[in-house]
């Protein structure tokens, strides 16, 4: 996949936001959180062809920060941690099966709502919504990239 | 084509961003200076939002009611699209089975039950993030007057026709609100001889309170009625608050139980803010 610009991720972002805060009131009677914004970024620094510089992450996570009315910070920290864990292991991802790579988004979604709701939510923390959320998101992962077999027309060409 | 491994540098660039990342937090969690900027845009999607509608929307509309040959119906149309202008809310209408277009006739019922001779201001709800009232703990709303006002209401509170919504902690320009069910939000609440602060819960519609069995010997009910006390000088005081529910022992002494709101902030439009001077 070719690299985005930096005007293009901060649209889609914004878009993406935006259908997280949507859909969120509905995933959460089923108690699955679903960080759209986050798994879109996680995504693009996947994608990338070269490695995603730390200041830029930064500067998404504040942007992401500022337009889901979150602590400032709160996802400048999850976004460069999560460039930062993509961008050292962008190599050995090439060894991995489709379904290793999805359990690994999965896990870093579910690593991304745990440590947003030590901050935003601590009152209401449920492991049940952390667990479901994995579940979900890891086939969330597995379905989007399994789409590149089905419907090859929509796919992006990477994996996931 | 290969990806290079992080190098040192970048490994330092990475920890400066996390150091600086957790200063950010800190400075905001605790001081909250970056309240202003985030109230700036979101005044600024407000009114773009606004704007693209008026722009982009209301041309197309326009047209079609010129197509129209029936002048009373035009006339109708352009009523009620100014009204439900009126009630738009960023992009979450609040229609439930009430009357969707409440004036403030119910208000007064209720502030005229619990004789206030107070004088109240008619506002609309102008801005709620739904997302933030069923998934976390911060509950606000914005509200703008009906009637321009120059008075500063902070501190006011906030009713609709079930009874008290919040408390105004912020005015400039739009009013926000704080709900009862705001984790930072304490309401002082009796019934019968007991009385406690009740905080909020971060879950829509609950507020929760605690108490020792050595101090209040007499068990609390599920079903138990809880009234305002007054005590905060904020609320008025015997205002219906809400019902017990949920009572759980801590331990041997303690108890804790929720109250179930008895007012629903996404029930109504229209709010009064009641003038605290």
């Amino acid at each position: 996949m070719k690299n985005i610009s930096l005007f293009k991720i901060f649209i889609l972002l914004f878009i993406s936001n935006f259908f997280e805060s949507l859909l969120a009131p509905f995933f959460i009677i089923l108690n699955i959180i679903v960080p759209i914004t986050f798994l879109v970024f996680s995504f693009i620094v996947y994608s990338s062809r070269t490695n995603f510089n730390a200041i830029t992450s930064f500067v998404l996570g504040i942007y992401v920060d500022l337009i889901s009315d979150s602590f400032f910070g709160l996802n400048a920290i999850l976004f460069s941690l999560s460039s930062f864990v993509i961008n050292s292991y962008s190599n050995t991802f090439k060894l991995f099966s489709y379904l290793q790579i999805c359990v690994f988004f999965g896990i870093s979604s579910t690593f991304y709502i745990g440590f947003l709701n030590l901050f935003i939510n601590v009152q209401n923390f449920s492991y049940p919504v952390l667990f479901v959320s994995f579940i979900f998101n890891t086939f969330l992962c597995l379905i989007l990239s399994m789409s590149k077999f089905y419907i090859p027309k929509l796919s992006i060409n990477n994996r996931i | 084509m290969a990806r290079v491994a992080p190098t040192t540098r970048s490994k330092i660039l990475y920890f400066l961003c996390l150091i600086i990342g957790s200063l950010l937090l800190y400075i905001d969690i605790n001081y909250k200076i970056f309240e202003g900027v985030k109230n700036n845009y979101k005044s600024a999607l407000i009114t773009s939002s606004y704007l693209a509608k008026s722009i982009m929307i209301d041309p197309f509309v326009h047209i079609y009611e010129l197509s129209k040959t029936k002048s009373s119906l035009i006339d109708q149309n352009k009523k009620l699209k100014r009204e439900l202008d009126e009630s738009y809310l960023s992009n979450f209408i609040i229609s439930r089975e009430t009357k969707f277009f409440s004036d403030n006739s119910s208000i007064e019922k209720l502030l005229d039950f619990y004789n206030f001779d107070k004088v109240f201001h008619l506002s609309e709800i102008k801005y709620f993030d739904s997302e933030q009232y069923f998934c976390c703990d911060q509950h606000r709303l914005f509200i703008q007057l009906v009637i321009p006002s120059e008075k500063n209401f902070i501190g006011s509170p906030v009713f609709n026709s079930s009874g008290i919504v919040g408390q105004v902690i912020s005015d400039s320009g739009l009013k926000e609100v704080m709900l009862l069910s705001d984790s930072t939000h304490s309401l002082p609440v009796f019934s019968d001889d007991y009385f406690c602060n009740a905080s909020g819960t971060g879950s829509p519609g609950l507020i929760s309170c605690s108490y020792s069995s050595l101090i209040w010997p007499k068990p609390i009910l599920e079903g138990q009625k809880f009234f305002s006390s007054g005590m905060g000088g904020i609320y008025p005081r015997n205002v219906y608050i809400g019902a017990a529910k949920n009572i759980k022992k801590i331990d041997d002494v303690n108890i804790k139980f929720d109250i179930d709101l008895a007012t629903d902030p996404l029930k109504e439009n229209n709010l009064a803010i009641i003038e605290n001077k």
